[in-house]
């Protein structure tokens, strides 16, 4: 679980720099939380790519969260990045008063899809390409709402578990408030990631680098200490959720079949 | 001898943009005044090609990029990696090694990594022979990435007493430490310090940079004396070029000291092979 912070830079720096720079764009635009993870994507664009050619959305719903409004503005100062704030409140507000729920769940949802909705609008109005944010814990156990916060055209952090995200923030030199915040998807008030996945950063992502990393069985898991509830609850989240890691299965009938036998690099043609 | 390694990182896919790249780091070796340049795996079409293998193969005989590399081959020796139509709708991940206006070797994958991210037993056909060859400085073999971890892969090269063994490569970086590089990048050193040291030869492996489809290339070439010493070593996952001097009197010196390739019996090990092979039960 260890990792260089300097190495871990450059590689994504590079990365970022030059994924973009194949498909033809100089600009990143990624939705800035005033969370950890987009804090330390943010950092890292504005280092490979210059802060000017980053812009960072902040997409608050009503005035929720003041204080991650703050934190975002105030990192988004410290980077140099532009950034733009856009409520989504009216466009969500106009849906539910159609389309009455209480879940919070559904909300939740469709405020992520909104604001990746209107990433993607203004990522074409600055000709950017959108930064995914999601990190390797969230992909694993599918914390994260499909075509919503999950959604981008390259991701720097999905090779990265949230704790080593943590020590990339402290290299980045990110400021405190946000490196102490509890983490939370920001989908109602109270919500926290740990209380709701009912495990610990830490103890999750331990856990994860045995099963996903070093291949073990989860009975060797459960051997090295962790208790049969929780490596067995986060295989079934694993399990679960690989549909939100995945393009949609395609019916086959043509001899060659996109996804299947029609196989040509990402990076084709860049 | 002065050998140039080009870390480059080529276009996926895009044969004249890295033809042109060739063009480059040639004419910079020729300034270097390097008796040898070698370009990594695959350094004319890039590496994760998948389906367009068979719209970026290339007959060497036939082809007009060839007929250039020939031609600059009489002023500076070429190691380059290309894919192959060896014979109609069969593709190959080649590498060609050309001195003298000529090609001397052509080399043909073996071992066609295919597990996790590696695909390469879908797209390419698998080459049967590792060969050694006369060039200018001496005996030569060439090996392509995977088989460059592969001890059979050395030792048929060792008995047909190679005295340089030319690797190019497309190893992808994985795995993290606390070491400034990828824990990848330990493993080519570990096999080229002790097949250099107990073979007595030099070894020149020339690895690729850049990025597809996520990966990152490793880069860190190097090159390895007859006695098991690292000469030069590039940056581990970027763009690099460097320059060694090697005395092919190191070779002499070090089979001298060390007989392993004198004591070294390829009729007993072919009979037990052969014996180990046909006792083989499925």
């Amino acid at each position: 679980m260890k990792i260089n912070c300097v190495f871990v830079e450059r590689i994504l720096c590079g990365f970022i720099r030059e994924e973009l720079a194949k498909a033809g764009f100089s600009r990143g635009i990624l939705g800035l939380s005033g969370g950890i993870d987009s804090a330390v994507c943010a950092a890292l664009a504005a280092r490979a790519l210059g802060p000017e050619n980053v812009l960072g959305l902040i997409l608050p719903y009503r005035d929720t969260f003041p204080q991650d409004i703050a934190d975002a503005q105030d990192l988004a100062r410290l980077l140099g990045i532009r950034t733009r704030m856009i409520n989504i409140a009216p466009m969500v507000d106009a849906y539910f008063a159609a389309e009455p729920a209480n879940e919070r769940n559904l909300m939740g949802n469709k405020m992520a899809r909104e604001r990746m909705s209107i990433l993607y609008d203004q990522s074409a109005r600055d000709k950017a390409l959108i930064l995914g944010t999601s990190n390797k814990t969230e992909l694993l156990i599918g914390y994260g709402t499909i075509h919503g916060d999950t959604a981008c055209a390259v991701n720097p952090l999905g090779d990265l578990y949230k704790t080593q995200v943590r020590r990339m923030a402290a290299h980045l030199g990110i400021p405190a408030a946000i490196q102490s915040k509890v983490p939370t998807a920001g989908l109602w008030p109270g919500q926290t990631d740990e209380g709701e996945i009912g495990i610990s950063y830490e103890e999750l992502d331990a856990i994860l680098f045995e099963l996903v990393d070093r291949r073990l069985r989860a009975e060797d898991v459960i051997g090295l200490g962790h208790s049969r509830e929780k490596v067995e609850g986060i295989m079934r989240l694993i399990r679960g959720s690989e549909f939100k890691r995945r393009m949609p299965p395609i019916a086959k009938l043509s001899a060659r079949t996109i996804g299947l036998d029609f196989l040509y690099p990402y990076d084709w043609d860049k | 001898m002065r050998i140039a390694l080009a870390q480059i990182a080529p276009s996926l896919g895009n044969v004249p943009a890295n033809f042109d790249l060739h063009l480059q780091e040639i004419d910079r070796a020729r300034r270097a005044q390097a008796d040898l340049v070698i370009f990594p795996e695959l350094s004319l079409t890039g590496y994760l090609l998948k389906d367009l293998v068979e719209t970026v193969a290339l007959e060497p005989d036939k082809d007009r990029y060839f007929r250039e590399f020939k031609s600059l081959s009489r002023e500076i020796g070429l190691v380059l990696g290309f894919v192959e139509e060896k014979e109609r709708g069969l593709f190959f991940n080649s590498a060609a090694l050309l001195a003298g206006g000529e090609i001397l070797s052509i080399h043909r994958k073996v071992f066609l990594p295919t597990y996790g991210m590696f695909e390469e037993g879908k797209f390419f056909a698998v080459g049967r022979n590792f060969r050694v060859v006369p060039t200018p400085w001496g005996k030569a073999g060439l090996m392509i990435c995977r088989e460059f971890l592969s001890h059979g892969a050395h030792y048929l090269l060792l008995a047909q007493g190679a005295e340089l063994v030319l690797a190019v490569s497309a190893a992808p970086g994985r795995g993290l430490s606390e070491a400034e590089d990828f824990a990848t990048g330990r493993m080519w050193e570990v096999m080229a310090e002790a097949m250099s040291y107990f073979s007595g030869s030099f070894i020149a492996y020339c690895n690729r940079a850049g990025y597809e489809d996520g990966i990152a290339f490793g880069g860190g070439s190097f090159i390895f004396n007859p006695l098991g010493q690292r000469l030069v070593k590039a940056k581990p996952a970027e763009r690099d070029f460097i320059v060694q001097d090697i005395d092919p009197r190191e070779i002499r010196r070090a089979r001298a000291a060390m007989p392993f390739l004198r004591d070294d019996r390829p009729e007993i090990i072919l009979h037990a092979l052969q014996r180990v092979v046909e006792s083989h039960e499925d």
